[in-house]
């Protein structure tokens, strides 16, 4: 899912440092230093009311820091020019969705012609194509969303910031728009930031991914990276980590849906940990079956899930399990 | 109800008479302050019920018509032209009015009532004697409103203007204007009292009416007329009348 | 009644005997006006904007000022304008009492407040993040006011009207600083207390009559802007 170029080995596109901002004397964003690297999507991941939005408006320039500064690559063109913003809630302007989507285009002095094309082609990746000649307020929630989106990729900026640009669509639309986006934000060359609460949508959209949580930067590199070596139980939870110490103190992050319980002579994974399970609870979901229960170790009991593959037998409420998880890392180490 | 003209109230008469009439009679006047020409036409048209005016030649009229009735003479002051201090006309220390007029027809400016009133009519009378055509002179120009707003504008306008005395002496402290010519028989201002006719216009209450006319020229109220003002600008403003001829007075 | 039907009548032959008396008082309400209120909503929608979209010291106090302003006595205005611009007044040098220009700076002090603000209502009717929107999208100040203005059009058209109305019918500042010169400063409404005051009152009532005319006329322009601009 990589797209060539995504290195972030030159220059990086923005630079945090020192930043600091305070909102009636909280610190709501502690930033020391932060590079973003160029020519690759940043997501900016971590619970909601973290910062992430606010570290958009800074790159964007619509709020100062009370600190430090943040730098945009030389070349960018300047924050007039050089960022692009789709905001969370699509917001429009009277008119059909070409004047808006045109508008931008226009105060950035692009000429007539090229305005109509850069229109067409950013209008038809976000498939919006036949909805040009439309009201912009007569869209519904999902084609706002893509016209919203379609608005900030039209101006080709060095920089697109996008804020949630998935919250507005249902379970649905979201799946399948979700795919269009990770097609399309390959595709594109430049900088993007994207700021999500969703871990699918991080995982799913970003090459770096940055955890924030509290306005202060817990983790930051390259995806594989953070999710190799989350720093802290409470980042590893973020990232779908199940959080237990085993009996030596090590603290070990299991990942999402690597517990099975192992049936009868199948041996174990290389590297797979064992762990203790008490049964609490068997759901059926659909044509899923999950077992709800508690990893027992020597340090306490951990909450977890685990889904049985088709042709277990399910286990009683009560009882203790040997469970077995692979691709285990180590926390904080 | 009473419709009498601003020159009257603006110098304050009328606020001493009215109560004086209240605590005598137990009577109320309600005192409408419009320009002679309004005045007459409210009495025409019987929304008045007595009248107090200055304009003899057209009051001679509506008597004719049998609007109002029983004019009785009651007093008298007299009108006077003021100017600024640099008086470009020339006209201060002159004491012929026509002679003035003509002057600062050639020099203007001249600000005008415009609003019918008696004192325009004095005006347009003036001009008529002095064979000059008001539309002519330059910087006349007409505010449409009483004395007392006319004299402000003249004021800052740095223009002449015909007052009446009453007027003249209550805004003086107000106004750079100075008395350019007085003491003309041509200024003469000479107040008649009417009832609106109640053959004519029957909601007018003549009975009220003849009253207040009464009263207006009874022995005590003329004293109280020719006192009036006295006390604050050192000179009486109006002449009492009460009794005398029209031809004493100068008026056919 | 009477009077009511000869006012009609008598309006209709004044506008169409065509009285240059009457189209140079009609012409002088309606630039002294026109001039007023466009001056007010030159210097009343950037206020306007700044009170809708900023804090600062004073907001709070400004804006129940505009608020008081909005139902200002014009006559109150007429006053303080007037001892501004009396000769002996501060700005006395100017020679400006009595003349169409005091006329328009009264009526602009009192169409001020009503234009800033209906701006400040129509500015808040807008989405709260259009501002970022537009200075991510490439506008700065002018421009950014300018589409602002653009999409809160309706209201700032209401504002045109409420303060064009509120100029074009009152007398009480007109009065006082233009003197009613029947040559320079008479308008409509002063011409109409002329009258009444004459004893004319066909005419007075006529002059009314050609007022709401007058002011019908404006603002139905202004309606059908706004009707075109709803689309």
């Amino acid at each position: 899912m990589s797209r060539p170029g995504t290195g972030g080995a030159g220059a990086p596109a923005v630079v945090f440092d020192g930043v600091r901002v305070v909102r009636e004397r909280r610190t709501i964003l502690d930033v020391p230093r932060l590079a973003l690297p160029a020519d690759a999507v940043t997501v900016l991941f971590g619970p909601n009311g973290g910062g992430k939005t606010t570290m958009l408006r800074l790159i964007a320039g619509l709020e100062r820091p009370d600190a430090g500064v943040v730098r945009l690559a030389a070349g960018a063109g300047g924050r007039r020019d050089g960022v692009a913003y789709g905001f969370q809630e699509p917001v429009f302007l009277r008119g059909t969705v070409r004047m808006n989507l045109e508008l931008g285009l226009t105060l950035r002095k692009v000429p007539p012609m090229e305005r109509v094309a850069r229109v067409r082609a950013a209008a038809d990746e976000c498939g919006i194509g036949h909805l040009l000649e439309r009201d912009a307020r007569t869209l519904s929630v999902g084609e706002a969303q893509r016209a919203n989106l379609a608005r900030a990729l039209a101006l080709g900026a060095p920089i697109t910031l996008l804020d949630e640009p998935l919250a507005a669509f249902d379970r649905v639309g979201r799946v399948a728009f979700l795919d269009e986006l990770a097609v399309l934000l390959r595709r594109r060359a430049g900088t993007v930031v994207l700021v999500t609460h969703d871990r699918e949508e991080a995982l799913r959209l970003g090459d770096h991914m940055v955890v924030l949580v509290a306005g202060r930067v817990r983790a930051a590199g390259p995806l594989r990276a953070v999710l190799e070596r989350p720093p802290d139980p409470e980042t590893a939870e973020l990232l779908g980590y199940t959080v237990v110490v085993d009996g030596r103190g090590v603290t070990l992050g299991i990942p999402p849906g690597a517990l099975r319980i192992p049936r009868g002579a199948v041996p174990l994974a290389p590297g797979a940990r064992c762990f203790r399970f008490r049964v609490e609870r068997v759901l059926e979901v659909g044509l899923e079956t999950r077992v709800r229960g508690r990893i027992l170790t020597p340090a306490g009991e951990v909450a977890t899930e685990i889904a049985l593959l088709a042709g277990d037998v399910p286990p009683v409420p009560g009882e203790v399990l040997e469970v077995s998880a692979a691709g285990c890392v180590a926390i904080g180490s | 109800m009473l419709a009498t003209t601003t020159s009257t109230r603006d110098s304050g008469l009328l606020d001493t008479l009215v109560p004086l009439f209240r605590r005598q009679t137990g009577i109320d006047v309600k005192v409408i302050a419009v320009g002679t020409g309004a005045a007459r036409a409210m009495a025409a048209r019987g929304d008045a019920d007595a009248v107090l005016v200055h304009a003899w030649e057209s009051e001679k009229r509506y008597v004719a018509s049998g609007d109002v009735r029983d004019g009785r003479l009651v007093m008298h002051n007299d009108f006077l032209l003021v100017g600024p201090p640099a008086d470009p006309a020339r006209v201060r220390g002159t004491r012929d009015v026509v002679a003035a007029m003509r002057a600062i027809a050639r020099t203007g400016p001249f600000i005008s009532r415009g609003d019918g009133s008696g004192t325009e009519q004095m005006e347009r009378a003036l001009w008529r004697l002095a064979g000059i055509d008001p539309t002519r002179v330059p910087g006349r120009d007409a505010t449409g409103q009483g004395m007392g707003a006319t004299l402000l504008v003249a004021d800052q306008r740095r223009a002449y203007t015909l007052t009446d005395r009453a007027t003249y002496l209550a805004f003086r402290e107000r106004i750079r204007l100075v008395p350019v010519l007085e003491h003309d028989p041509h200024l003469l201002n000479v107040y008649h009292a009417y009832v609106v006719n109640p053959a004519k216009h029957r909601r007018a209450k003549a009975t009220l009416a003849r009253a207040w006319v009464s009263f207006l020229v009874a022995p005590a109220t003329q004293d109280v007329i020719g006192a009036f003002g006295r006390a604050r600008y050192g000179q009486a403003l109006f002449v009492p009348d009460a009794g005398k001829t029209e031809a004493q007075l100068g008026l056919k | 009644m009477r009077d009511l039907l000869a006012a009609f009548a008598r309006a209709f032959d004044l506008l169409a005997s065509g009285d240059p008396a009457l189209y140079t008082i009609m012409a002088r309400t309606l630039v002294v006006s026109g001039a007023a209120t466009l001056l007010a909503l030159l210097a009343g929608v950037p206020i306007g904007y700044l009170l809708a979209r900023r804090r600062f010291a004073g907001h709070t106090l400004l804006l129940g000022l505009v608020n008081t302003g909005m139902g200002l006595p014009p006559v109150v205005v007429g006053l303080f304008v007037w001892l501004v611009l009396a000769r002996s007044g501060p700005l006395g040098d100017l020679d400006l009492i009595y003349t169409r220009r005091a006329m328009v700076l009264a009526q602009f002090i009192i169409a001020l407040p009503l234009v800033v603000g209906f701006t400040v209502t129509s500015l808040r009717a807008l989405p709260e993040r259009l501002p970022d929107l537009l200075r991510t999208l490439g506008a700065r100040r002018w421009r950014m006011l300018w589409l602002l203005a653009r999409e809160a059009r309706l209201g700032l058209l209401a504002a045109v009207m409420a303060g064009f109305g509120a100029v074009v019918s009152e007398v009480g500042a007109s009065m006082t600083v233009g003197g009613n010169l029947e040559r320079s400063t008479r308008v409509l409404t002063t011409a109409i207390v002329t009258e009444t005051g004459r004893g004319d009152v066909p005419l007075a009532l006529a002059l009314g009559l050609i007022l709401l005319v007058l002011a019908f006329a404006v603002n139905l322009v202004l309606t059908w802007a706004q009707t075109r601009g709803s689309r």
